[in-house]
């Protein structure tokens, strides 16, 4: 396997009583797609908030393009600066304009001028195909439009990883189909992703590996074929029965 | 009934309750409400911190301030900052504030603790999801604050921070106790010199009326032009 640009170490995390995540490893290299799936409370939200330290855990360590999260030496906010992240909710900025949620971080953290901002955050909107839109404000778009402004706010960074947590989850069913194009696209562009998402059909498009966790564990971690193939652990043979029904 | 009132006093002393009553009065409230807010939001800040001791000092601060009378603060402060004052700079004697910078003190941290309430209440309701976005974005704390969340947290809150602005533009009229010429003083030396008690605070009633209601109608147009589209 390739140099590994997310090295996650035997990360474990609780809540109280709770273990969350049970010693969790797995390694993805530069330009891999690797989507995450499982029931509902496995744990992958979580695994993905860690790898760019949203989430804090208890022990074992997440490296970084070298970098480790662990290490008090490392600065996070700009550790997070290079990793992107969508969230289900979109979590765009509804008090400023498509254009200024582009431009803000690019400005204070990365230190671009505004002009420079402007021209990256237009050509990324052109790219997710809404140009015409970067006078608007969010609550004025539709919500596939709007996950694909957070998708472009996040690119905006030059990210050298891209995190998604469940992106079409909180989409009408006609508008997945927009981001997920999108997600496409770029995985065809080399991006390094980890993908949190149900949708299978994607992950038969785009994924190198897919790995499904259960109960805080990961139970597989396999390429595409092999998973969808011939899934080893009865739990993920259930899963992928259940959920490829309809 | 009316027919022995004079209001012609009014008429007469005009320039003296605005130039000198009024202006001081809105002053103080501009001054205070400024102060206020910005104090406020910090206390907001630290009531809703993760670092220990912060929220508890926060917490110790606005309720010892609003449970004491606020004419009561006025005096107490009136008689202890030129002591305080004295020990931070370490001078022989009790350094000389005067009343409007004793009142302006005052004021500000008193209306502090309500302004506090308001923003921790603001701040409270931007969605979590907004801190992580921003710190997704390799913002800092401060950064996050300063441009994501205290933006959005002010605009929800613009309405009650507008109404606490009416109810200490009213309040500024205490200061009359330590004989200020605030607005409502001004009248009331007019009053007394000429006389004229009903008349002045009549008229000054039917000011503080439609300022306050002035304001109260502002507030409902802001509201209006400054919502976030969602």
């Amino acid at each position: 396997m390739k140099e590994a640009i997310i090295d996650i170490k035997s990360i474990s995390k609780a809540y109280g009583a709770t273990q969350v995540l049970k010693s969790c490893s797995t390694r993805v290299a530069k330009g891999e797609v690797v989507i995450v799936c499982g029931p509902s409370g496995s744990g992958k939200s979580t695994l993905v908030k860690c790898v760019n330290a949203l989430e804090p855990f208890q022990s074992g360590d997440i490296v970084l393009d070298g970098v480790s999260l662990t290490d008090p030496k490392t600065n996070l906010p700009m550790l997070r600066a290079r990793v992107g992240m969508v969230f289900q909710s979109f979590e765009l900025f509804p008090h400023l304009r498509v254009l200024d949620n582009l431009c803000l971080a690019q400005e204070k953290v990365l230190g671009r001028t505004r002009s420079e901002a402007e021209v990256k955050g237009f050509k990324l909107l052109d790219r997710v195909g809404l140009a015409e839109h970067a006078q608007k404000h969010p609550g004025q778009l539709s919500g596939g439009q709007q996950q694909r402004v957070a998708i472009a706010r996040a690119l905006a960074m030059d990210p050298i990883i891209m995190l998604f947590d469940e992106p079409t989850s909180a989409l009408d069913p006609e508008m997945v189909n927009e981001v997920l194009d999108v997600m496409v696209a770029l995985a065809k562009d080399g991006m390094t992703m980890m993908v949190v998402t149900h949708e299978m059909g994607f992950a038969h498009k785009v994924a190198d590996r897919v790995i499904f966790m259960d109960k805080g564990e990961i139970v597989e971690d396999a390429t595409k074929e092999e998973f969808f193939g011939t899934p080893r652990s009865a739990r993920a043979q259930q899963f992928l029965s259940k959920i490829l029904q309809y | 009934m009316f027919s022995n009132l004079d209001f012609d006093v009014i008429w007469r002393s005009l320039p003296y309750l605005f130039f000198e009553g009024m202006r001081f009065t809105l002053l103080l409230t501009a001054l205070a409400t400024a102060g206020g807010i910005v104090l406020g939001t910090l206390i907001a800040m630290m009531r809703l911190s993760s670092v220990p001791i912060l929220p508890w000092l926060a917490v110790g601060y606005s309720n010892i301030m609003r449970s004491l009378p606020l004419v009561l603060v006025i005096f107490l402060f009136y008689f202890l900052i030129p002591y305080v004052g004295q020990w931070a700079i370490g001078a022989s004697r009790p350094i000389a504030v005067g009343a409007f910078n004793s009142v302006l003190v005052t004021f500000t941290l008193f209306e502090a603790a309500y302004f506090s309430e308001i923003m921790r209440a603001g701040i409270q309701s931007i969605p979590r999801g907004q801190v992580a976005a921003g710190s997704a974005l390799g913002l800092t704390y401060w950064q996050s604050m300063h441009y994501v969340i205290l933006p959005q947290a002010f605009r929800n809150m613009l309405p009650v921070l507008l109404t606490q602005t009416i109810v200490l533009f009213q309040d500024t009229s205490l200061v009359y106790v330590l004989s200020i010429t605030d607005f409502l003083g001004a009248a009331s030396k007019v009053a007394q010199r000429d006389g004229r008690l009903v008349e002045l605070y009549l008229f000054t009633a039917a000011v503080y009326f439609v300022i306050s209601l002035g304001l109260s109608q502002l507030t409902k147009r802001l509201e209006a032009l400054t919502a976030i589209i969602r």
